[in-house]
């Protein structure tokens, strides 16, 4: 009769798992649960009477998660390298916007085949202006330009923080798991609960930054953040902080503050490793676009200064830079002072418009400016293409982890059937043995 | 492979999401009739539509240049022709006013007529273009000639006119000054002289009756006429080389636009179709994944 009692208990509990995983179907990061079932062995011997060949009825020892730890780590770092990807694909994509928003290389075209209308009617006043809205127009295309890029760099500054204060709360709810799984009994469903926030937390870490993970026999994990040589972010009931730093020179660096002590680390996937790529890449641009901007100014400037205006004075300058290179403005508002004639030309030459002609094919502007769309252009293609392919593979890490942890309603249905009978047939063998008893109580 | 039920919703969003991008992409390809919607999409067809599009620029200006060189080039040429009948006209006075029977009166009839001849090419020599500005003027200087107080011509100014750009690198000068136009003509009595002076010379040789100035001045006006000849004819060289520059922008932009179009333009048939393939293999994923999505073992226990 004990022997039914305990199958009837054990397979309430197998059939209350059950029902915990039906209801988890749809819970992200649960691992399918199953109750580890173990026969009650006969202490067969001497100091008792019981036939030793009997058993003792089932035991539910405990709660146990089907997790495959390897999966589950190739699903960490397949996240890490798309999130790498993505975040850089979507800056890229901003880097782009900002470049050809405000259609720089358009302008420059426009400014430049202006001063053709200007060579064929050096007096007319009309041409002129049209020449210099047009120059307006490139030194605003190119104060944009700029402006657009300094604000994708606030931005990602902006986002960079928003990741490292993330992975902080993160390493903080991860030390809390730990401490938590250091006084959980082992088999118990919090227990099991823990681990499952545990894998989650280092999974949402992992689309930030690249994380080594260790974990000891009771689960607790030991998390360094850049490779396995990196500085340690959370260990045992302490993690550290995360800052992220932008240099002088447009650089970024993060480092790990934990325990007194302050180490930098460089990441090589996550959200954070996209950051660093991107940070370069609004560098390089914003480098390449002051360079033409400055060389712009310059070299129309000084092909003002050599020619003569309207006037016959000397050109004076078109354009003035700001604190930044790309802070174009036009000083030069009267179209007279364009100086379309060479020195001596009188108003109707146009001779030193020519040299506009040669500062354009020597310049360059518009091959460079095309250029630098292009560059970031390639770098956004290729990005694509690479994010296409690992999300695949992410894809698959994860179905191959789900295949072992996920839940499948039909599996839970045809364990459902069985513990429900084995259910039915334990409370039946308690009716047995009472039965049984009986007839032997029944005697007379 | 055990699939589990919360991967089968994920995995069967995710393809029809995916499924229905592409038909908005190509839903979007079809409606812009472009292919691409940022540089990205395609770098070097980016890189060469950029060309393009500089080169279209360049041709719009050139264009412009191309049609205002035209109309001084004519004009020139017509306001040329103009001067040509009237010195024509002057050549036939200075022939038979060397008719010895000609009176006194006879004689300042010819230059009276000669003095409008006078009139009307230093008008002609000051003609305004289409921009304005006179038509056979200097690089300095406004006009083309200017008569002093005493009835004297000097050319204004000094240098040829500015040439307009018409291509890359090819500029062409649309007229010429009125120094090279109506001066440096070879003298009967050697060195240079004008065609002003000529006129001037031949109505006081006639006033005159000197017989030797009005036949010297007779020589200088055909001399004059086979400057503005040679002249006409440097115009129309001039004009056949902008006729082929525009032939040639032609030919360049319907080249540009041919290959912009192959590069950027959608293929409406293609992406039509590709439209309907997507749209088909959606409709089946929904339907699959319906069929699927209500299967269940749970259906069955009772």
């Amino acid at each position: 009769m004990s022997i039914g009692a305990s199958g009837v208990r054990a397979y309430q509990t197998a059939l209350t798992t059950v029902a915990d995983n039906i209801a988890n179907t749809g819970t992200a990061g649960y691992a399918r649960r199953s109750t580890d079932m173990r026969e009650i062995a006969a202490p067969g011997g001497i100091t008792n009477n019981r036939d030793p060949n009997t058993g003792s009825g089932v035991l539910a020892t405990g709660l146990s998660r089907s997790v495959d730890q390897f999966r589950t780590a190739d699903v960490r770092s397949a996240s890490a390298d798309l999130a790498r990807s993505e975040t850089g694909i979507d800056w890229l994509g901003r880097v782009q916007s900002a470049l050809t928003g405000n259609q720089l290389g358009d302008r420059l075209t426009g400014f430049f085949t202006s001063a053709n209308a200007v060579a064929a009617d050096p007096t007319a006043t009309a041409p002129r202006s049209a020449m210099l809205e047009s120059a307006s127009a490139a030194a605003g295309a190119f104060a944009a330009t700029g402006k657009a890029l300094d604000n994708v760099a606030a931005d990602l500054d902006g986002t960079a923080d928003n990741a490292v204060s993330t992975l902080d709360a993160l390493g903080a709810a991860l030390a809390r798991i730990n401490d938590g799984l250091g006084r959980s009994a082992q088999g118990s469903g919090a227990r099991a609960n823990l681990l499952d926030q545990r894998d989650q937390l280092l999974e949402q870490m992992s689309a930030i930054t690249d994380v080594n993970v260790t974990t000891d026999d009771i689960g607790r994990s030991t998390v360094r953040l850049g490779g396995a040589t990196g500085p340690l972010f959370v260990a045992g009931n302490d993690a550290g902080n995360v800052t992220y730093v932008r240099g002088d020179s447009g650089a970024v660096s993060f480092a790990v503050h934990r325990s007194g002590s302050s180490t930098t680390f460089s990441p090589t996937g996550g959200a954070l490793a996209g950051v660093v790529d991107a940070a370069a890449r609004i560098t390089s641009a914003r480098d390449q676009l002051d360079r033409i901007a400055s060389d712009f100014a310059t070299g129309v400037n000084a092909v003002q200064a050599q020619g003569r205006d309207l006037d016959g004075n000397a050109g004076a300058a078109m354009f003035a830079t700001g604190t930044a290179p790309t802070d174009l403005s036009l000083v030069l508002t009267d179209p007279r002072g364009i100086a379309a004639a060479g020195v001596g030309g009188g108003p109707r030459d146009n001779s030193n418009l020519v040299a506009f002609a040669s500062l354009r094919s020597g310049g360059g502007f518009e091959a460079s400016t095309t250029a630098l769309v292009s560059d970031n252009a390639a770098t956004l293609a290729a990005r694509k293409q690479v994010a296409e392919a690992q999300g695949a593979i992410r894809d698959g890490a994860i179905s191959a982890r789900d295949a072992a942890s996920g839940v499948n309603l039909d599996s839970e249905a045809v364990d459902l059937m069985r513990f429900q009978q084995a259910y039915s047939a334990s409370s039946r063998v308690i009716q047995v043995a009472r039965e049984t008893l009986q007839s032997i109580l029944d005697i007379r | 492979m055990q699939v589990s039920t919360n991967r089968f919703y994920e995995t069967s969003g995710s393809l029809m999401q995916k499924l229905s991008q592409q038909a908005d992409t190509l839903n979007t390809q079809i409606a812009s009739t472009k292919k691409f919607a940022a540089p990205s999409d395609d770098v070097v067809a980016y890189q060469r539509l950029t060309t393009i599009k500089q080169a279209d620029a360049d041709a719009t200006s050139y264009g412009a240049n191309i049609t205002l060189a035209q109309s001084l080039l004519d004009q020139s040429d017509t306001t040329l022709g103009s001067v040509e009948s009237q010195l024509q006209r002057a050549s036939e006075l200075a022939v038979s006013a060397n008719n010895g029977t000609l009176n006194d009166g006879d004689r300042q009839a010819i230059a009276t007529e000669l003095q409008g001849i006078l009139t009307s090419v230093v008008a002609l020599a000051n003609t305004r273009d289409a921009r304005g500005q006179a038509l056979f003027g200097a690089a300095t200087g406004n006009g083309g000639v200017v008569q002093a107080a005493d009835g004297s011509m000097t050319f204004d100014g000094s240098g040829s006119p500015a040439s307009i750009p018409v291509a890359d690198g090819v500029s062409i000068q649309p007229t010429e000054g009125a120094a090279r136009v109506f001066g440096g003509i070879p003298a009967a009595g050697g060195g240079t002289t004008d065609v002003f002076a000529t006129l001037q010379g031949m109505v006081a040789a006639l006033q005159n009756n000197d017989t030797a100035a009005i036949s010297s001045a007779s020589g200088d006006v055909t001399a004059a006429l086979s400057q503005i000849g040679a002249m006409r004819g440097s115009l129309g060289a001039r004009s056949a080389n902008l006729d082929l520059q525009r032939n040639q922008a032609t030919d360049a932009a319907s080249a540009r636009e041919t290959t912009r179009s192959a590069i950027e333009d959608t293929d409406v048939t293609t992406a039509i179709t590709q439209l309907q393939k997507t749209m088909t293999v959606l409709q089946a994923t929904q339907a699959s994944f319906t069929k699927l999505s209500s299967l269940s073992l749970f259906d069955y226990l009772k």
